[in-house]
């Protein structure tokens, strides 16, 4: 057998080609390709490039012609790419693979993920490895009944028949139904519209619950995880499903395939087979177990005990409630309390004998700080009086007896970091003018250099004005913790970014290729005129003109584009909005107008600057737009997005507004939540990325609908303070 | 006909490419009309004859494509080679399966569009080459006596003089008259010849029934 890697550059790098089954990036798709890509690097430790390709089954399972010239394509393109294994993700790409197996990429072993048993059965040749995954939904449909004990029927709610996945689920419920030993009544509705689906699910009686896989991707662009989703908003029971990316949508919950892990472990079949393995001899892979997954905000909304859930189950969506919070902070003071009581009733008792007292106040103060120790936590009194007054009552109340822990402010404010200094002194400040609490966290140098970050609460001692006391707790382990998330977002929106880069990237090499376009044109004409005796030095001036700045033009679209694919770094500098919003609106020039969507400007004349990260504000824009047009993607007629920038007070407001559908009112308050989607193809970060970088800039970020149609997102900022 | 200057129509809504593009055809001599907009072409346009249709298909509002539907519909097909930074497999097909010439991809080397332009006019030359002459043949079947299509019609089917005359209920003489009149204003010298002129004509075949076509 030919081996593909036999005229392979050996100076490439080894390649692994991951074939997706769909066009679009699905949720799970998304989650296969992200992990995949952090795997793979990180596992192989050597340079590997991760290449990839959508097949677009529901196109090619229509034109069969086309599929053997896409895996010709393939061949082709990554034949001398150095190209060592092939990731076939989904059911469609695997079956691809098989089909093509001698044609495309021969003899390189295939790494599957994403296929269940059954299809695995068919399509799987030697040289194949993976996990297949189980899509039985009897453990579901247990878990379903195990939930709702008083549960009189189960409805099934399936896709048409007319795609191989609405088969597969029909063939898998129908078998698992008639295993199923519980006394409820099944009924099975397949292939009804969306909206008659969603009627019936709303008109339900209590007793029943639904069972779905929601239905196939169509050419509308409604994906599973969509559909189901539409089911959930409308259903007026609860709704169980077996995938991972569901989770979030309303549906309750079930057995599911934990996608990550799948990818993951594909991705070190992926890595062992780079190094060397001989295919599937020295891989396990067995079937991947199901776990219960359930969606927390459902197993409130529909009463359901929680004692009921196997032991084992994964809960998504848990609000954290105080306890879990904060369950260091309170237990710390709990014991505080305690040895506070502790004391209390030493001294009470010792009344008898000073003695005993004196030894239990020893006893306890070492106990507490024994505990405060274990804590972090320490109890302190601040004196902030700077002249000798304050220092003589300070002796006074020490020759009164009293015993003081206090030390001056200043002193405290010596081991602060110098960049929390004066944030620290004003809030103290703040505390006593007005006798509020205290409530400050900073950052604190150790003699050894090491910082430590402290939470400080306190208030002040009654009739002293400047006095403080309370309480610090070191909340360095959390505070890391914070930073840490806060750096999750930020790669968050990176990623989010790129993402929606790579979806404008068609639109995005056209505006490259007009420009270079223009260059060759331009070139390639006066080469020839240049080999006539006679020269038009006119013409050929206006040539090179023309092509120094359409140079400047190509130079200009990929300076924007490096820009937006830098990693976050937050930078500052003053901003003009306007100008922001043009250089938008350049970038996404081709996508609109190949979404045949119409883009205006209404700018005030003149704008102050705003202080903000140039590229962030970019990306705000750039979701606000696309989201926009998305939203008008099934309007018939004009589709017009108007970006209106005013000057309001203090504020630069700048509003997106579209001419499309609106939004539910009752969802207008949601849709800035993450995975907040109507897309099929979105990951629904778009708009609670936006908040959040709003948000960091000091502003707010706001949804309406139109009086006249339509959807307007508003954000305002701060402009920039002049210092 | 003459095809020593023809003309080249370059729509594109981006003002740099088109000059660009209208210079590399201009210097092979060409003659250029440019349009920056699918409307402004059909707005503007006078119908050239022997021209092509150099098309871009990213433009706000009227695209390349739906341009090209535009011309089929009202019959004002002409051929067309798209130049696109934005092309994908299913729109070439969508493009090549309507009939254009070619479909090439921005930035185009001058020599692979002058290329595509010359057989887009070759192409055009012709397709009219060859409506001209079914032309001069309609015009010269429509100079037939009714009488002498009735008898083309069955001799194109095979008939013999003899069966022609039994149908027609007259005599075997007065069907090779006829024969002798048909092939003289048909021009044709042998019956072969006859038979061919008559197939390019669609006559005798049931989709168009020579005799319903001329009301």
């Amino acid at each position: 057998m030919p081996v593909a890697t036999a005229n392979a550059d050996a100076t490439d790098p080894p390649g692994v080609l991951i074939l997706h089954s769909y066009a679009r990036a699905l949720p799970s798709g998304i989650v296969v390709e992200n992990t995949l890509r952090k795997i793979i690097p990180d596992g192989f430790n050597a340079p590997a490039s991760v290449y990839s390709e959508y097949l677009d089954v529901e196109w090619l399972a229509t034109q069969p012609r086309y599929a053997a010239q896409e895996a010709e394509l393939l061949n082709n393109k990554y034949r001398e790419r150095n190209v060592r294994v092939v990731v076939a993700s989904g059911n469609y790409a695997l079956q691809f693979v098989t089909n093509f197996r001698d044609r495309m990429l021969a003899g390189l072993p295939v790494v599957h993920l994403l296929v269940d048993k059954d299809s695995l059965e068919r399509t799987a040749l030697p040289g194949y490895v993976g996990k297949p995954i189980d899509l039985d939904p009897t453990p579901t449909l247990h878990l379903a009944l195990r939930l709702h004990p008083d549960a009189k029927r189960l409805v099934i709610v399936l896709g048409g028949n007319s795609t191989p996945r609405d088969r597969l689920w029909e063939r898998l419920t129908r078998l698992a139904v008639s295993r199923l030993e519980a006394g409820v009544d099944v009924e099975f509705l397949t292939g009804l519209p969306i909206p008659e689906i969603r009627r019936r699910l709303g008109a339900f009686p209590r007793g029943t619950i639904v069972f779905t896989a929601g239905y196939s991707p169509d050419p509308e662009g409604v994906s599973p995880r969509h559909s189901v989703e539409r089911m959930a908003e409308a259903s007026a029971v609860p709704i169980y499903s077996q995938f991972d990316s569901y989770l979030g949508t309303g549906v309750v919950g079930g057995y599911v395939t934990p996608f990550e892990q799948l990818a993951s472990d594909a991705g070190a079949m992926v890595v062992q087979l780079l190094k060397g393995a001989t295919r599937s001899s020295q891989i396990a892979s067995g079937p991947l177990k199901q776990v219960p997954m359930v969606d927390w905000r459902q197993i409130r909304r529909w009463h359901i005990d929680e004692k009921l859930l196997p032991p084992d189950t994964i809960v998504k969506f848990r609000e954290p409630s105080a306890w879990e919070r904060y369950g260091l902070e309170i237990s710390i003071l709990a014991a505080i309390l305690l040895l506070q009581v502790g004391l209390i009733t030493a001294l009470l008792m010792g009344r008898r004998s000073r003695r005993q007292t004196a030894a239990a106040l020893g006893e306890s103060q070492r106990q507490l700080s024994l505990a405060a120790a274990a804590a972090r936590l320490s109890a302190w009194t601040w004196d902030t009086s700077e002249n000798e007054h304050g220092s003589a009552s300070r002796r006074r109340r020490r020759a009164n007896g009293e015993k003081t822990t206090s030390i001056r402010f200043e002193e405290v404010l010596g081991s602060v970091h110098a960049g929390d200094r004066e944030n620290l002194r004003r809030a103290a400040r703040r505390a006593l003018r007005t006798g509020d609490d205290l409530d400050v966290e900073y950052r604190v140098v150790l003699a050894d250099g090491a910082v430590r970050w402290v939470a400080a609460r306190g208030r002040p001692e009654g009739g002293d004005s400047r006095r403080l006391f309370g309480i610090a707790l070191d909340v360095t382990e959390r505070k890391t913790a914070e930073l840490r998330a806060a750096e999750d977002r930020n790669a968050l929106r990176h990623m989010s970014r790129v993402s929606m880069m790579g979806q404008l990237s068609a639109a995005i090499a056209h505006q490259l290729y007009q420009p270079l376009a223009a260059i060759l044109g331009n070139a390639e004409t006066a080469q020839k005129m240049l080999r006539r005796s006679e020269l038009d030095v006119v013409e050929l001036e206006d040539i090179c003109k023309d092509i120094v700045s359409e140079d400047r033009r190509a130079t200009e679209v990929i300076r924007r584009l490096s820009d937006l694919y830098k990693r976050d770094r937050l930078e500052t500098k003053p901003i003009d909005i306007n100008q922001l919003v043009t250089e938008t609106l350049d970038l996404l020039r081709t996508e609109l107008i190949v979404r045949h969507v119409d883009p205006r400007k209404e700018f005030a004349a003149s704008l102050r600057a705003v202080d903000g990260d140039p590229v962030q504000l970019q990306q705000v824009v750039l979701n606000l737009v696309l989201n926009a047009a998305d939203a008008m993607a099934e309007a018939n007629g004009d589709r017009r997005v108007t970006v209106r920038t005013e000057a309001r007070g203090n504020d630069v407001r700048l509003c997106v507004i579209d001419n499309g559908p609106g939004s539910a009112e009752n969802k207008l308050d949601t849709v800035f939540d993450p995975f907040w989607t109507t897309k099929s193809g979105g990951m629904g970060m778009g708009l609670a990325v936006c908040r959040a970088i709003v948000a960091a800039h000091g502003g707010t970020i706001t949804a309406s609908n139109n009086p006249e149609g339509g959807a307007t997102f508003c954000v305002n900022l701060p402009i920039r303070e002049m210092t | 006909m003459s095809d020593s200057s023809p003309t080249v129509l370059l729509v594109d809504d981006d003002a740099a490419v088109r000059k660009a593009l209208s210079r590399v055809l201009r210097e092979e001599g060409w003659h250029v009309e440019v349009f920056e907009s699918a409307e402004a072409f059909l707005v503007r346009a006078d119908h050239v004859a022997d021209g092509c249709l150099v098309l871009d298909v990213t433009m706000p509002g009227l695209d390349g494509l739906e341009l090209q539907q535009r011309l089929i519909q009202t019959g004002k097909a002409m051929p067309i080679v798209f130049v696109t930074g934005y092309g994908d497999i299913p729109m070439t097909v969508r493009a090549l399966k309507a009939g254009a010439s070619d479909f090439l991809t921005k930035p185009v080397e001058a020599e692979a569009l002058l290329r595509a332009v010359r057989a887009a006019i070759e192409q055009g030359a012709s397709v009219r080459r060859a409506r001209a002459a079914t032309a001069k043949l309609r015009q010269r079947y429509d100079g037939l006596t009714p009488r002498e299509r009735e008898v083309l019609t069955l001799l194109v089917t095979g008939a013999l003089n003899k069966q022609v005359a039994a149908t027609l209920g007259v005599v075997e003489q007065t069907i090779k008259f006829h024969r002798a009149q048909i092939m003289e204003r048909m021009e044709a010298k042998t019956v072969a010849e006859l038979m061919h002129i008559a197939a390019r004509l669609e006559i005798g075949t049931p989709s168009e029934p020579p005799a319903q076509s001329q009301h």
